[in-house]
């Protein structure tokens, strides 16, 4: 099956698009790079639809296809940038107030934290790709060991010391980038 | 657990991803361990500011893109969001792609997006010929409902 009736597509794309999005620009760090593994993602779990197991989330298969994708691509260095240490990050506008109401943070300290959060941004987009993966699918997107486990396909054990070492490698980048008191070095 | 609390649980703690025996051997050991506290801390804070990241949805040109690739039969997948079908303009594309965009960018189930009436109204402007098939661009098709309420009103006086 290549093609879909509206309704079901409709359904896959409610349920799984925004993730996927989110996962593969992540991943690749630009938009364009997203948009490719995510179409390319949706063509792959479409041509091997017979091999999806209905018992489980339909998300975590297709974020599954768009994962090996991408390590496919990385693979062929297609997707270099996004492994180097020198690769420009994308910064973007988060919202912090959005996530905890300012009330009892002076403008300052609201400043320092929001500039935190861009750098340990910044410092998330400098990960290697498995810890970055790990990390992503954890603290982004909220899933279970179990569920990134299957997403990844390794084993959960893999997956606890990779968002692990994630998280220190992430803390290390954040504290150099601190140090260099810049966003880019 | 020989010294310190292992990496990998602290952080397994954090997530809650813990099984009880090894859990409750984590919290026995931070009561009494002043340093995996901090740790467990600066861990948390961490995560609080990883998970602060923007999140990117999908754009709705990627979706309409999508659509248009992988979806069977001439009708579009957006009519299929309401129950009753309505009869949808060929060049309806704008408000289909505003109502994408509203609709990847909400958590709310199809029940509650008023589709309906935004396709109906549509239609019936479209069957009312008010506005040109062929100019169906969101912002002419404002412009002329704004220029035809002028026009009623002034109508009027
Ligand atoms: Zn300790």
């Amino acid at each position: 099956m290549d093609r879909m009736e509206p309704q079901a597509f409709a359904d896959l794309l409610r349920q799984a698009g925004d993730k996927a999005y989110n996962f593969a620009y992540r991943l690749a760090g630009n938009e364009q790079d997203a948009r490719d593994l995510v179409q390319e993602a949706f063509a792959r779990a479409l041509e091997h639809a017979g091999s999806y197991d209905p018992s489980r989330a339909f998300d975590s298969w297709l974020l599954k296809i768009l994962h090996n994708i991408f390590l496919d691509g990385a693979r062929r260095l297609a997707y270099r940038r996004t492994v180097s240490l020198d690769a420009p990050a994308p910064v973007e506008d988060s919202s912090w107030e959005d996530i905890l109401p300012a009330k009892d943070i002076s403008a300052a300290d609201e400043l320092i934290r929001r500039e935190s959060i861009d750098m340990v941004q910044l410092a998330l987009e400098r990960l290697p790709a498995h810890y970055k993966a790990a990390v992503v699918l954890c603290d982004v997107e909220g899933l279970s060991y179990d569920d990134i486990a299957r997403i990844m396909d390794v084993p959960v054990g893999t997956i606890r010391s990779r968002i692990h070492q994630g998280r220190l490698l992430a803390r290390k980048a954040y504290e150099e980038l601190e140090r260099s008191g810049g966003r880019r070095q | 657990m020989n010294g310190h609390a292992d990496g990998p649980d602290l952080s397994a703690y954090l997530d809650g991803a813990l099984a009880p025996e090894p859990r409750a051997r984590v919290e026995l050991h931070m009561a009494s361990c002043a340093d995996c506290r901090a740790e467990l801390d600066s861990l948390r804070h961490l995560k609080l500011a990883l998970s602060a990241a923007p999140r990117r949805n999908m754009p709705a040109d990627l979706a309409l893109a999508l659509e248009r690739r992988f979806v069977t039969g001439a009708q579009p997948w957006y009519a299929a969001l309401s129950r009753k079908r309505v009869w949808v303009p060929a060049g309806a594309l704008a408000v289909a792609a505003m109502t994408v965009s509203l609709w990847l960018r909400s958590a709310a189930t199809i029940e509650e997006i008023p589709l309906e009436p935004l396709l109906a109204a549509h239609a019936r402007y479209s069957a009312e010929a008010l506005v040109p098939e062929d100019n169906l661009v969101a912002s002419n098709y404002s412009d002329q409902l704004s220029d035809l309420s002028d026009a009623s009103e002034s109508d009027l006086q």
